[in-house]
C-alpha cells in the first residue's frame, strides 16, 4: 500500500513541519493539525485547528478517510506541564488510536513518535537498550511514565488491528536550538552530577524527518530505536560547546540538584534527562538499521558538533513573512470553492 | 615516497597557512622556551651521567633507568591526556584506550614492585578473538581485576584490554562509575557480556561477586557459590572459550574481620568492611598490605564443540560451571603451595 491521505498531527513543531513538507510531494492528499497555527506555509496541505486531547481527532480521521496517521504530537521535551505532558501524550494517542480502531476504520498505516526516554536510566540498567527492555512494569514517573503508558496503547491496538500496519520509533535525544539538552550544554559553566562523566547518544534533527518519512512511506511495522551511530561523554559534549563542567551537583537527591539548576541557570531538567545525565542511557540501533537498511547520517559527535558550529540547520525554513499562512488559507479555500463550482457540471 | 630534503621542508613549513592563531598576551623568550622544550632530554642526559658516575663509585646500578624511563613515560603520557581536549573517542561502551593505557603504566608500578606479581599460563590467552576469564574474587576491593587487567596487558606477547564485568551497584556511586566505564568495564549483565563477546573482546568475570569479595578473612581462599551458572550459559551462546584464572594473594590486602551491616544498609553499599586498620585509620587504612600476589592462567575449556542449545541445558551448564569452579580452587591451592609466605 502506498500512503494517499495522510494526516499529520503536531504538524505546527519545528520536527512536524518538515515532516510534512517532505511527504507533501510523495503523496496525494496531505492533512496537517495542530492546537497551534503552522510555522511555515506549505501549500499542499490542508490544515486543521484540532486538539488530540478532544475526541474530534477521531471524528477527524473517518470524515476525511486518512489511510495514514502520522502521529507526532507526543511531547517529550516541552515547557508544559507534567498535566499537559500526560493529557497530550497518553489521552492525545488515545483518541487517534480510537479513530484508526474498528472494522470500519479506513487507517492501514500508523507512526507513533516515541522517545528514549522510554527507557529512563538507572545504574542498574544494562550498558545498551534493546527495544525489548522498555520495562513496563517498573515504577517510572514523569514523561517516562507515560510514554510507557503510551506505547502500551499502541501495542494493545498493534495487536488488536491486523489490518493496520503501526509503526512506533523510540527517537534518540536531539540537540537543536532550543531542546533542553542544548541549551544545557551550551552553558559557559555547565553544573555536572559530581564523579559521573555518562555515555550520550544523540540523533541529528534531519536523521529524525528522514526515519519518519521512511517509516511513512514504506511498510516497516513493530518497534525501532533510533539515533546516530557512536556515543560521545558529557564532559566531551560540553568541550566540543566551549564550556568547562562544573563537578558541583550533589550525585544524592537529584529533585534538589534539578530545582537549583531551574532556579540559577534557567535550565529545568525534567527528571528522566536528569536520570540520563548521571547514569547515560544508550540504545541499540541495529533492528531499525537492517528493517530500513538505512543508518543515520550523523553520527552522535556529528549532531553534538554540528550544534556547536551554528549548524544543526533548523530543520524548517526560516518562519513565514507575515499574513503568508492567512493568505495561503485565503488561496486554498477558493480553489476549494472552484472545484465544488466546477464538479457540478461534470 | 621520496623523502623530502630539509631545505624542502624549511620551505613547505614556510608555506604552509598558519592554523593555530598566535597566542595572545605574555610570552617567555625563546631561548627559555627551547630550554623548556628541551629539559626532559637534558634530565636523561644527567641522570645516564650520573647514573655512570655512580656505578662507578659503587661497583653496580644505583639508578633503575628502565624505572624511570616509565616515570617520564607516565608524565608524558597526562601531558598528551590534557592535551587533546574534545578530540578522542570512546567505543559504545564508554572505554577509552588510550585514558586506561596511561593508568596501566601506574599500576605496572604496583603489579611489579608493591605485590610482586608471578604470573604463569598467560600463553593460554588468545591473541585475538573472543575469549571469557573466570577468576576468583577477593580483597574488599576489586584489586584482583585491576591486576589481571595489568598481567594480560604487561605479559602478553601482544597485549589486549581486558573487559571485566563489575556489579551494577559500583555504577551508581559517583567516581566509581566514571572510573569504571572509562577504564573498559560493562555492567555484570548477562546482555553486556553477550555484547562484549560478540566484538571479540576478552572479559573478566567474576562468578563470586560481592559474595567474594565481602568474604571474612577465616574464610580465605575458599570459593563461594559460583553465581548461577549465567556466565557458561552466555560463552556457549557467543562460542568463546572459558580461561579460569586462579589469584592467590588477593585475600590478604585488607584481612576483614568485620562487617558492620547496619552502615553498610544505610551507605547503600553491599558490606562494609572492618580491618585492623579500617575504618581506625582513616584513608591510611584504605591502603593494601603487600602481600604477595601469584596468578595462574588455566587452560581454556572449549565450548565450540558443545551444541548451540546447550545453553539451555541447565545440567550441562552446572557440570561446566563446577569444573570451572574446581579448576580455579585447585589452581589457588597449588599457587599456594608455590607462595613461601604470604609477605614474601
Amino acid at each position: 500500500m502506498t500512503p494517499r491521505r495522510v494526516l499529520v498531527t503536531g504538524v505546527s513543531n519545528p520536527l512536524g513541519a518538515e515532516v510534512a513538507r517532505r511527504l507533501a510531494p510523495n503523496v496525494e492528499y496531505l492533512f496537517g493539525c495542530d492546537i497551534a497555527d503552522p510555522i511555515s506555509a506549505l501549500e499542499e496541505m490542508d490544515f486543521v485547528h484540532a486538539d488530540t486531547r478532544l475526541s474530534v481527532i477521531g471524528k477527524l480521521i473517518r470524515q476525511l478517510h486518512i489511510d495514514t496517521v502520522v502521529h507526532l504530537a507526543v511531547l517529550v521535551d516541552s515547557p508544559h506541564d507534567d498535566r499537559t505532558i500526560h493529557e497530550t501524550d497518553v489521552i492525545g494517542t488515545m483518541n487517534v488510536l480510537v479513530g484508526c480502531a474498528g472494522p470500519s476504520s479506513s487507517v492501514r498505516r500508523l507512526i507513533v513518535k516515541s522517545s528514549q526516554a522510554i527507557y529512563g536510566a538507572g545504574p542498574r540498567d544494562p550498558s545498551f537498550f534493546a527495544e525489548d527492555m522498555a520495562n513496563f512494569d517498573k515504577p517510572a514517573s514523569g514523561v517516562t511514565r507515560d510514554l510507557l503508558e503510551m506505547e502500551q496503547l499502541v501495542s494493545e491496538f498493534a495487536l488488536r488491528s491486523e489490518r493496520c500496519d503501526v509503526t512506533a520509533l523510540r527517537l534518540g535525544l536531539r540537540v537543536t536550538e532550543g531542546t533542553t539538552l542544548a541549551r544545557y550544554l551550551s552553558l559557559p559553566v555547565v553544573p555536572v552530577f559530581a564523579g559521573f562523566d555518562p555515555r550520550l547518544q544523540l540523533l541529528h534533527e534531519e536523521d529524525a524527518v528522514e526515519v519518519i518519512v521512511r517509516a511513512t512511506l514504506g511498510r516497516h511495522p513493530g518497534v525501532f530505536n533510533v539515533a546516530g551511530d557512536g556515543v560521545l561523554l558529557v564532559s566531551q559534549a560540553i568541550a566540543i560547546m566551549g564550556g568547562s563542567p562544573a563537578p558541583i551537583l550533589p550525585p544524592y537527591g537529584m529533585w534538589f540538584s534539578r530545582l537549583g539548576l531551574r532556579m540559577f541557570a534557567g535550565v529545568g531538567l525534567p527528571a528522566y534527562l536528569a536520570d540520563i545525565l548521571a547514569y547515560g542511557s544508550v540504545m541499540d540501533c541495529s533492528r531499525a538499521v537492517s528493517e530500513f537498511g538505512w543508518r543515520p547520517a550523523y553520527s552522535s559527535r556529528q549532531a553534538m558538533d554540528a550544534l556547536a558550529a551554528g549548524k544543526q540547520v533548523e530543520a524548517v525554513e526560516a518562519p513565514s513573512p507575515p499574513q503568508e499562512y492567512e493568505l495561503q488559507v485565503y488561496l486554498q479555500q477558493r480553489r476549494r470553492r472552484e472545484r465544488q463550482l466546477a464538479a457540478p457540471k461534470n | 615516497m621520496i623523502a623530502e630534503t630539509t631545505r624542502e621542508r624549511r620551505r613547505n613549513s614556510q608555506e604552509a597557512e598558519i592554523v593555530a592563531p598566535p597566542r595572545q598576551g605574555f610570552r617567555v623568550p625563546k631561548p627559555i622556551r627551547r630550554l623548556q622544550r628541551n629539559a626532559p632530554m637534558y634530565a636523561i642526559q644527567g641522570i645516564n651521567e650520573l647514573n655512570a658516575r655512580l656505578r662507578g663509585l659503587a661497583g653496580r646500578d644505583v639508578i633503575d633507568l628502565g624505572r624511570l624511563m616509565e616515570v617520564f613515560q607516565f608524565v608524558y603520557q597526562q601531558r598528551e591526556l590534557a592535551k587533546r581536549g574534545a578530540n578522542y573517542v570512546v567505543d559504545d561502551f564508554g572505554f577509552d584506550a588510550q585514558f586506561t593505557e596511561s593508568f596501566l603504566i601506574a599500576f605496572k608500578a604496583l603489579y611489579r614492585d608493591y605485590w610482586r606479581v608471578e604470573t604463569t599460563g598467560v600463553e593460554h590467552v588468545p591473541a585475538t578473538g573472543r575469549a571469557l576469564l573466570v577468576a576468583n574474587h577477593a580483597g574488599v576491593l576489586p584489586w584482583d581485576g585491576t591486576m589481571i587487567k595489568t598481567a594480560v596487558f604487561a605479559e602478553h606477547p601482544r597485549p589486549r584490554h581486558v573487559r571485566a564485568l563489575v556489579a551494577s551497584q559500583f555504577m551508581g556511586m559517583p567516581v566509581m562509575s566514571w572510573f569504571l566505564r572509562r577504564t573498559g568495564q560493562a555492567v555484570g549483565h548477562p546482555d553486556d557480556t553477550r555484547r562484549l563477546l560478540e566484538r571479540d573482546e576478552l572479559v573478566l568475570v567474576f562468578p563470586e561477586g560481592t559474595r567474594g569479595t565481602g568474604k571474612g578473612f577465616r574464610q580465605r581462599y575458599r570459593l563461594r557459590r559460583f553465581g548461577r551458572g549465567g556466565f557458561v550459559a552466555t560463552a556457549i551462546r557467543a562460542g568463546a572459550p572459558i580461561i579460569p584464572v586462579s589469584v592467590v594473594g588477593s585475600e590478604e590486602i585488607y584481612p576483614m574481620v568485620g562487617d558492620l551491616r547496619p552502615v553498610a544498609r544505610l551507605l547503600g553499599l553491599p558490606y562494609f568492611p572492618v580491618t585492623p586498620f579500617w575504618p581506625w585509620l582513616g584513608p591510611l587504612g584504605m591502603i593494601p598490605l603487600p602481600s604477595k600476589w601469584r596468578i595462574q592462567f588455566h587452560p581454556p575449556v572449549s565450548v565450540a564443540d558443545l551444541p548451540p542449545n546447550a545453553a539451555e541445558d541447565q545440567h550441562l551448564v552446572m557440570a561446566l560451571a563446577d569444573e570451572v569452579r574446581d579448576t580455579i580452587q585447585r589452581g589457588i591451592y597449588d599457587n599456594l603451595k608455590l607462595r613461601r609466605g604470604v609477605f614474601l
